[in-house]
């Protein structure tokens, strides 16, 4: 391991003497070409619908023409080498008094001038191809703009923690971390000696996310640029099993219990291939999934290709939330969310959960554990909540949902198609379970300092939030609603609006005037 | 779990007659000018596109099939319509828009049927911004909006305020934040 750290810092040169002050501008390691390079072809993979035509098109065309075609290609891998080359070339980058100073752009120059102090994030982001060569990606992210943002594309990971450490310690001087970050050897991402571990989520406890939780989409995400060829590719493979798809899918012909058969074994086919695919996407995200906290620092780390590390000051936090889905309440188990700011909502790329940090799939206990660990104080399991009134249900049924099925059901008899009141009948009274449900659930609580929201349908989710987060109130009251002495309260925080409908007028009042007080008397920060 | 039921409320009752209450805030309406200017802009819109309509039904310069005129005709109606009825609810609507400041939070009540109650605390407000278009700067108004870590979604807005008093509840925000800064 010493050999290995021997090496590491001899690669780094100067740069990496104790305090990591790089005061002359300083380029990146030239592996950062590799890391423009994918950036580039994951671009034209984005692009791929438009460019599908094109290619389709050209292929034949190539290979009919090669002594035309092979140069030009030839040209554009030389020309994507060049580019790459010059994007690293122009990457410089240097840290001056509590400064860091990007410069990037091959034609279009951009400067980035960030003082420490206005840096609200760092995280540490490490794609696959970094991991042998222990690399990472520096993201800093500011409140402002989200053009603001900067990112040093590539650096040494210990190299990479210490700009880490600074950065930090200039948000508070007299938070003294330790200096020797000590370099373990599996883990990229050297903890320091103060981290404590509050959680990790092992693969079984992912493969319930997956299952509970559906992640398709990151794995579909992935997978996204090869669409074409897989949908060829099953269908070949029933060809060789001598099932003809498309003769199975002419309805035509078959007596109704067939078609019957055909579209359950489809539908559960189709429920297990996105089962499977959500458990892939869980992994993907979590992997290695730990939660730890260094003061009042909490970091998640985790993914098995890209891994991300999001760093969270305790006083950044808006909102926790508990939720649960109608399979997480059979398996008992619960995600838990930390929601901060979502001002730079924008950048947030699939996968990352860039401003959340989620703990996938956790047992009621640690999930109750970490939320005493944010906030001490929080009563969330132990207090009643009050309900909303049973107007919620009258409006949504009687003013909403009965005059749309009444009109539905006496046009259908009116036409003479009472065979569709099949599927109008169920369908209606699904959806009437559904806003029982919804009123079931709706409900708040509070103490002395929180307010908590319990809502949801099927499933079962709780909101917490400190009074004194919240940055606008709004107090929504209808015609109806006032002949009834009801209202509707909505409290915006940093991280989006939370919502309590139908409670009577007088409480609702009270709700925003106790925020209200509480946001102006007690003058605290919100982040 | 019984013991816990009982603190529902009893910590803000002891305090609620002390905290001031948005339910008797001094209420200020905007500006009448900025109704009937509406009201007139909104009329004028709609008699335009009427007038349109007209122009290209009875002008003899270009032949219009016989059907497409029809559905052109029928949907400018349609449109006539929607813009006359929207004129007809602003009339009702722009009367009933009232602002009120307090010390410590600007709030903002509009509505007809649904009624709302924004209400920004200063101390929350990320910057403030005066917002005049040509015709606002016309007959002398602005529009005060305030933002806060709320988001996009959720900027905190007052329309039709007399130049003047846009200017100084936009310095009274400001020295607030001030005072808040250095005491």
């Amino acid at each position: 391991m010493d050999s290995q750290q021997e090496f590491l810092s001899e690669q780094e040169g100067q740069a990496a003497s104790s305090s990591a002050d790089v005061k002359q501008w300083q380029r990146i390691s030239p592996i950062a070409i590799v890391y423009f390079m994918v950036k580039f072809v994951y671009g034209l993979l984005g692009n791929v619908v438009y460019l599908a035509p094109a290619i389709l098109i050209g292929y034949k065309e190539v290979l009919a023409n090669p002594h035309i075609w092979l140069p030009v290609g030839l040209a554009a891998v030389v020309l994507l080498l060049l580019a790459t080359f010059l994007s690293f070339y122009f990457f410089q980058y240097r840290l001056t008094n509590d400064h860091i100073e990007i410069r990037s752009g091959v034609f279009a120059k951009k400067h980035i001038n960030l003082p420490f102090t206005r840096i609200q994030n760092v995280k540490l982001e490490q794609p696959i191809f970094y991991r042998p060569f222990g690399f990472t990606c520096l993201q800093l992210d500011t409140a402002g703009s989200a053009k603001q943002e900067a990112k040093v594309v590539a650096l040494k990971v210990d190299f990479a923690e210490q700009v880490k450490k600074q950065i930090l310690a200039a948000h508070k001087a007299k938070l003294i971390i330790t200096d020797e970050a000590e370099l373990e050897n599996e883990q990229i991402i050297s903890p320091a000696d103060n981290e404590i571990l509050l959680n990790k989520r092992s693969l079984k406890d992912l493969i319930i996310h997956g299952i509970t939780n559906n992640r398709t989409w990151i794995f579909l995400g992935v997978l996204a640029p090869f669409f074409e060829n897989i949908a060829n590719y099953v269908v070949l493979f029933f060809n060789d099993l001598g099932i003809d798809i498309e003769k199975l899918l002419t309805f035509a012909d078959k007596p109704w219990w067939q078609v019957g058969l055909y579209v359950l074994t489809l539908t559960f086919i189709c429920m297990l291939a996105v089962t499977l695919f959500s458990i892939a996407g869980s992994i993907i995200s979590f992997y290695g999934y730990t939660l730890s906290k260094v003061a009042d620092r909490y970091i998640r780390r985790s993914g098995l290709l890209t891994k991300h590390e999001v760093t969270m000051r305790l006083a950044r936090l808006q909102m926790v939330v508990r939720q649960q889905d109608w399979l997480d309440v059979l398996l008992n188990r619960m995600n838990l969310k930390f929601e901060q700011s979502n001002a730079n909502m924008q950048n947030i790329q699939p996968g990352a959960h860039n401003n959340k940090i989620i703990v996938p799939s956790v047992k009621p206990d640690e999930c109750q554990a970490l939320i005493d660990d944010v906030y001490p104080q929080n009563q969330m399991m132990n207090l009643s909540y009050q309900g909303i009134s049973k107007h919620f249900l009258i409006r949504n049924i009687v003013y909403i949902l009965l005059p749309i099925f009444s009109l539905l059901v006496s046009f259908f008899i009116v036409v003479e198609k009472v065979n569709v009141l099949a599927f109008i009948v169920p369908l209606f009274a699904v959806l009437l379970l559904m806003v029982f449900c919804r009123w079931l659930r709706w409900g708040f609580a509070l103490d002395k300092h929180f307010i908590y929201i319990r809502k949801g349908m099927f499933g079962v989710d709780y909101y917490c939030f400190p009074r004194y987060k919240v940055q606008q109130t709004r107090f929504k009251q209808s015609w109806f609603l006032q002949r009834k002495q009801l209202a509707t309260v909505s409290f915006v925080l940093a991280s989006g609006a939370q919502d309590i409908p139908f409670i009577p007028q007088n409480i609702a009042y009270q709700l925003i005037d106790n925020a209200l007080f509480e946001v102006e008397s007690s003058r605290k920060s919100w982040m | 779990m019984a013991t816990h039921q009982q603190p529902f409320f009893s910590n803000q009752t002891l305090l609620s007659t002390d905290i001031p209450s948005i339910e008797k805030l001094a209420q200020q309406p905007i500006e009448a000018i900025y109704a009937s200017t509406n009201r007139i802009l909104n009329l004028s819109i709609t008699l335009c596109v009427v007038m349109i309509a007209l122009l290209i039904k009875y002008q003899s310069f270009i032949e219009i099939s016989v059907s497409t005129e029809e559905v052109m005709i029928n949907t400018v109606w349609v449109i006539a319509a929607f813009s006359l009825s929207f004129t007809f609810y602003k009339a009702f609507a722009d009367v009933r828009k009232f602002y009120a400041l307090r010390e410590q939070d600007i709030s903002f009540t509009s509505g007809v049927i649904f009624k709302k109650t924004v209400s920004q605390p200063i101390l929350r407000i990320q910057h403030v911004e005066l917002k005049r278009g040509p015709i606002d700067r016309k007959i002398g108004l602005a529009n005060l909006q305030v933002f806060s870590a709320g988001g996009a979604m959720h900027t905190f807005e007052i329309p039709g305020l007399k130049l003047d008093d846009a200017e100084s509840i936009r310095q009274f925000i400001l020295s607030h934040k001030d005072a808040n800064h250095h005491g």
